[in-house]
């Protein structure tokens, strides 16, 4: 038996070190034996939890049945989470995918990377729409160590990201996930509506009064898009509708949403 | 994933002695109740939702506390793994494993994820992970079946080697990673390893728990 093998019963109680579990998660992904000690463990490990039960503070029911009544569930998934992730991937992740390395490790760790960074954006979104506010605990030291390279991971894992949640004219769900320190900005889009083939949104920032135009963004969907201008100066954000290949200026009437940036 | 619908107390049980087998038909009872419930939550029915809450929370919110020790903390990754669970809720499988290994995996993950990201803010005793429980558990659980349980699992602690409880319960209760475990108890790194697994093993047979 290797020595990776072992690392199992550490994997389950997320003990490894983010190195070692991207080590083992690699191993995990090819290893039937280890696949099922993991079940198995992880029913053994929650039984467990029988020995820590402790009643939670009254209020907190109440609490979270308001979250959920404002979120709705997610569709079952139609193949499996890697699947899916992999189909992501070549817009997710920048590396072209005729470079993609082709061995066992490297290519895990990319879907990895694609699907942290997918359950990121999932979290954000569904925290931003339960919460509002301030973007918490959505991050840790696993997920950022692992996906560092990939820029949307790098906001969203800023210590000062923030996340302004609003809904456009039209409907649409949005956040902007907003790094001061990066200077960085970023739109997500929860169930666009479509818009037609002949229009698109547009991102601009404010400057004051003086809209700015930024990158276009197709309607219908999830979708995301980071900001080409940088914050400096910039006291808001807005989307409009504008027509396909975007405006210079924003016509009032085709103004979706504008949020302004805490200073 | 050949064995989730068996029910799990068809073998591997070495004594079938009547109060162990009668909690062990509870348990398959109650775990096909947490599908049914997770089933309806992924249909968008809040009152199943309540009601899987009112059935997991003492567990959910007793490791997370454990692990986080802060009661702000614990309330916040509560609300988080709750949300996330409904949101979720179509996505758990049967073979995925038991609705409460699914959603006490999560809590732990979360929990852990959040003590490493604030732990130079929680002063934590990694001694009271251990020693620390027992008053807790029998204020909470006051129904014969959820008592037998408990016992099961501490008698199934009690039959591992010290080394293996210990780097177990600094790992699961304590949320230490492996490195800290063996900084802790002045182990090489490799042997905190086995002793984790084995510790796992150990109880996993003693309980007979069946992926």
């Amino acid at each position: 038996m290797s020595e990776i093998h072992g690392a199992v019963g550490s994997y389950v109680v997320n003990a490894l070190d983010p190195d070692g579990l991207e080590e083992f998660e690699a191993h995990l992904a090819v290893c039937p034996s280890c696949t099922r000690e993991v079940q198995e463990f992880t029913e053994t490990a929650a039984e467990l939890s029988l020995l820590a039960s402790a009643t939670p503070p009254p209020a907190l029911g109440g609490s979270i049945l308001a979250a959920i009544s404002e979120v709705r569930p997610l569709p079952p998934k139609p193949s499996a989470e890697i699947a899916l992730a992999e189909a992501k991937a070549p817009e997710a992740v920048s590396a072209p995918a005729a470079k993609r390395p082709v061995d066992e490790l490297a290519l895990r760790r990319q879907q990895r990377r694609t699907r942290i960074l997918s359950v990121l954006v999932a979290a954000v979104v569904a925290a931003a729409l339960a919460l509002g506010g301030v973007v918490y605990g959505l991050v840790n030291a696993r997920q950022a160590q692992v996906a560092q390279q990939a820029a949307e991971t790098e906001l969203l894992t800023a210590p000062d990201v923030k996340t302004y949640v609003a809904t456009m004219k039209d409907g649409g769900q949005v956040s902007f996930v907003v790094s001061k320190s990066l200077n960085r900005a970023m739109f997500i889009g929860k169930d666009l509506p479509a818009v037609g083939t002949d229009q698109t949104y547009q991102l601009w920032t404010l400057e004051g009064q003086r809209p700015i135009p930024d990158n276009l963004v197709a309607g219908g969907g999830d979708r995301q898009e980071f900001f080409r201008e940088t914050l400096s100066g910039v006291t808001g954000l807005a989307v409009s509708v504008e027509a396909a290949g975007g405006a210079q200026q924003p016509n009032p009437s085709t103004i979706q949403v504008v949020t302004e940036l805490a200073a | 994933m050949n064995a989730t619908s068996v029910p799990s107390n068809s073998e591997g049980q070495p004594s079938g002695s009547a109060p162990h087998v009668e909690t062990s038909t509870g348990r398959d009872t109650e775990a096909a109740h947490l599908v049914e419930l997770m089933t309806l939550s992924s249909r968008g029915h809040e009152e199943a939702f309540a009601e899987l809450y009112d059935r997991t929370s003492q567990r959910i919110y007793g490791i997370i506390l454990r692990v986080l020790r802060s009661p702000d903390h614990a309330a916040e990754v509560m609300q988080e793994v709750y949300v996330e669970v409904w949101r979720q809720s179509a996505r758990y499988s049967r073979e995925k494993g038991s609705v409460i290994a699914w959603m006490t995996t999560m809590a732990h993950r979360r929990a852990v994820d959040r003590v490493r990201s604030v732990s130079s803010e929680v002063a934590r005793d990694e001694r009271y992970a251990f020693h620390g429980g027992d008053r807790e558990i029998d204020q909470v659980w006051d129904g014969v079946e959820q008592r037998l349980d408990v016992e099961r699992v501490r008698r199934g602690m009690a039959s591992l080697t010290p080394i293996q409880r210990e780097a177990l319960t600094l790992a699961y209760f304590g949320g230490y990673t492996q490195s800290q475990v063996a900084q802790l108890l002045k182990l090489p790194l490799g042997t905190v390893k086995t002793r984790i697994r084995d510790g796992l093993i150990g109880l996993r047979d003693a309980l007979g728990v069946e992926a």
